[in-house]
Order: C-alpha cells, then structure tokens, then sequence
C-alpha cells in the first residue's frame, strides 16, 4: 500500500455537514436474496401458511421473542421436485432501524445464510441544512455522487446486531413448527 | 443495494450479520464473486474470536490451564501479537484481558461456569509460541472486540484484491477500509447518535467509538464497554475516530485515544495513525 496515501486528505477542508439523516440502504431484492442463499435452487416457490395463536404463542416461548406476523413470507427452494431449503423474509426493529432480512434454513433446520436485503433507520426531525459544502478536489459531492438516498458508509459506535440473531432463532423455531414436516 | 459514481463503475453491496454487527462489503459489481469468498473470511474470524461460541479460539483459551500451550488459529495468533504490542507500548492501557469487567458488568455474557475472581491475568500473561500456539500463563478471559473487527475488515480487503478485485470498501460496524483509487464520502456516526459530518477518503482504514449510548450502572458506578487506566470504565461523550492504514490499528488505536488523549498522541504517530476531529475544533 502507498505510504499514508491518505495523509493529504487530513490537511484538506474535507468534512462537510451532511444533508438528511440516513434513511434507507437497499442491499438485495427479495429475488437476489433467493438467489444469493441458495443458489443450487432451480426455483422458489412461495410457501403460504398461517400460524395459529398456539403456534405464535410457542414460538415466543421457545425462541424468547415475540413472532408478530401470523403469515410469514416464506418461499421454498426447489430443485426439481425436492425441497432444498427454505426462505424467511423477515423484519425486525431496532432502537431506531427497521431491518428487512432474508433467512435461508436447510430443510433439517440448519441456517444456510443469513443477508440483509434493506437497512432504514427512523431519525425525525434532524434534516439540516441540505447544501453540501465538501470541497475536495474541488468538487461537490453532488457532482461526483449520484445519491437519492444517502451516504451508504457510516463510521461510529459499533451498531448491535443482536435483533437479528434473535430473529433468526425465532424463524428457526417457526420452521421447526410450520415447516419442518413440509420438507 | 447498487449505486453509480459518474464516470465510474457501478458497485454493488451487500451486508451481513457478523462480528455482533453488520458488516457491508462494496465491489465494483464486476467482481461481485469475491463478496462471497470475503464474507467467508469474516466469517472465519468471528468462528476463531468469539467470546460467546464455545468452540471459538477465545473459549479454549479460557477453558485451559495455565501454562499449557493452546494450539489456535493463525489469524487468532495476528490478533493477539498486535494486542501483545499494544500492551507494551501503551503501558498496559490497551488489555485484551478485560473479559472480567465486561462479564461483571453486563457487556458480555457469564459463559459456562466462569467465577470471575479467578481470571487474574492480563496480556503480560500472554505468551505467544508460534503462528499457531498460545499460552496464558495466568487465568484469563480475553476478548477481542477492540480489535478483532479491525482484523476481519483487514482480513477481508486482502481477499478481495486476492481475487483481483481493484477497489471496494469494507465496513464492519463503523470500522471500515477503502482500498483502489476511488474516493468515498463516509459519513460519521457522533456518540448522540446523530450524522453531523461526512468525509472524503481514499485508500486507507477508519474506525470510530463511542460509548454515550452504551452504559449502565452497576454497583452504584457507571459501567461502560471501554475499559482504561487503572481497569476503570472509559466515559466519554464524544465520538472517537482513528485514520490508519491497517484497520486493526485503526480500530485498537480508538480505544486508546479514548482512554487516554495524552498516551494516544505519540503511539498513533508511531504506526502513522491520526486522530480524526472534527472541523470546529481543529485538525490533531
């Protein structure tokens, strides 16, 4: 790597205030996602179920979290007529952020995989002033970002994951209920 | 998610949960392949790292006697050589020993049957064999999560320009590194949780910390993830951020700055490293 390649940067007025809070970043379609998972499946097929009271109320005692969706989006890989695995799409709430998610399980219960297909996060109220003021290279980073969202890359406190896993704990669960016989 | 640098090449990201949070890898959508062999690797530290598995490098570390050798991955040696200097160069400030106090006060979780009174040890008690053997002369319980992220990220990018990859930038939580000619607005997360400020950056490594959102009382003090002088907790308010060339210092260098500003200064001169503040209050 070149010596402090970045060194200069330090020297250069480069911060700007920035123009919206970060709102969304959109990783995979649900069809990606599918893919990306599994991607030995020749086909997804969606899977309709709806989880009965007893059913939600296990899953909530057996995972320590709550399933709030009695119709979970499900889709089952297929290669020729066997089940493969499965994908949960699913979403989960955090302190500020709101996380679509897709879980692939192996039709044994295992995970295959996890992805994140959309991160947005909920900041009312912050917008500031919209004009971006970064003047490195002379340029405005409107000039050479094309953004409609935002700034996808954020440096600071380390952000807990851990909605997820227990997410994905409590869509294990639910296979193991719902789905584990369908395999 | 795919977005378009004018006159560049359109890249592609992808996110996932590792590390205990999300890591995100961007690629120019042409090398959209090394994504998933760069993962695998973050992957991999994370099975070797972590505090929580009980089969990870950390657990078998924890669960030995003192002064047996413990044969462990050569990525979980990288880690704990770098810590090891750290150690030695900070004074003792920056300790992978400090387990104990994140069990204590509720960071990290009580695994097995730990009595923490036991794990006296600190990194001084780390003997470093060879690439792949480690002893602790003393009970211990390490964790790495000052550091380990800034690995992974490390780990990461090294496979990707492996796999022929000419730019991109890895993300694990805030601690990140851009590599290839391109330049990156980042945006920086302050400890109140709010985006005041972006930068621009070319090819290097950054990390940043805080712990304003992440405290709890315990035992009628303030307890906080970061531990500092005399094994204390580290409160601050403000975010802190470290520019470096390897993320691993990057994100190491951060807890020290925030412990101790004075120590900090001439260690993050010594591997070429910065402290990143930010306009009002001047360039360090």
């Amino acid at each position: 790597m070149a010596q402090m390649k970045w060194s200069h940067v330090i020297a250069l007025p480069v911060l700007a205030t920035v123009s919206a809070p970060v709102s969304a970043t959109e990783y995979l379609s649900v069809a990606d996602a599918q893919r990306v998972l599994i991607p030995q499946a020749q086909n997804f097929v969606p899977f309709t179920v709806t989880l009965s009271p007893a059913q939600l109320a296990q899953i909530k005692k057996m995972s320590g979290v709550p399933q709030h969706n009695a119709q979970p989006k499900i889709w089952r890989a297929m290669n020729g007529k066997a089940t493969i695995g499965w994908i949960i799409v699913d979403e989960v709430i955090g302190k500020h952020e709101f996380i679509t998610y897709a879980t692939a399980i192996s039709p044994d219960g295992h995970v295959l995989g996890v992805e994140i297909m959309s991160y947005r996060e909920s900041k009312g109220g912050q917008v500031r002033d919209p004009k971006w003021r970064n003047v490195f290279r002379g340029k405005s980073v409107q000039d050479q970002f094309k953004l409609n969202k935002d700034v996808p890359n954020i440096s600071g406190a380390t952000l807990s994951c851990r909605n997820i896993t227990d997410g994905v704990k409590r869509l294990l669960v639910l296979h193991a209920l719902a789905l584990g016989r369908q395999s | 998610m795919r977005w378009r640098l004018v006159g560049k090449a359109e890249l592609i990201t992808r996110c996932r949960p590792y590390l205990g949070t999300f890591v995100e890898i961007s690629v120019p959508d042409r090398h959209a392949n090394a994504i998933e062999p760069a993962f695998a690797t973050i992957a991999h530290v994370q099975q070797c790292m972590s505090f929580h598995a009980p089969d990870s490098d950390l657990a078998r570390l924890r669960d030995a006697p003192a002064g047996v050798p413990v044969a462990v991955d050569r990525n979980t040696v990288a880690v704990l050589r770098v810590a090891r200097e750290l150690y030695d160069r900070s004074d003792g400030l920056f300790d992978v020993t400090i387990g104990r106090e994140l069990v204590r006060d509720g960071f990290l979780p009580r695994v097995s049957a730990l009595h923490l009174g036991r794990y006296t040890g600190c990194a001084v008690d780390i003997e470093i064999i060879d690439d792949q053997n480690v002893c602790c002369h003393r009970p211990m319980l390490i964790d790495l999560g000052g550091i380990a992220k800034g690995y992974a990220v490390d780990r990461a990018v090294e496979v990707l320009i492996a796999h022929q990859v000419d730019e991109g930038l890895v993300n694990a939580g805030g601690d990140l590194r851009i590599f290839g000619e391109r330049v990156w607005p980042i945006a920086l997360r302050d400890a109140d949780d709010q985006i005041r400020w972006t930068i621009d950056l070319p090819s290097c490594a950054l990390a940043s910390s805080a712990n304003l959102q992440d405290r709890r009382r315990s035992r009628g003090r303030m307890r906080t993830p970061h531990i500092g002088e005399g094994r204390e907790a580290v409160a601050s308010s403000q975010r802190t951020s470290v520019i470096a060339d390897r993320c691993i210092i990057a994100d190491a260098m951060t807890k020290i700055a925030m412990a101790s500003p004075a120590l900090a200064v001439p260690l993050l001169n010594a591997y070429g490293a910065q402290l990143l503040a930010d306009p009002d209050e001047g360039m360090m």
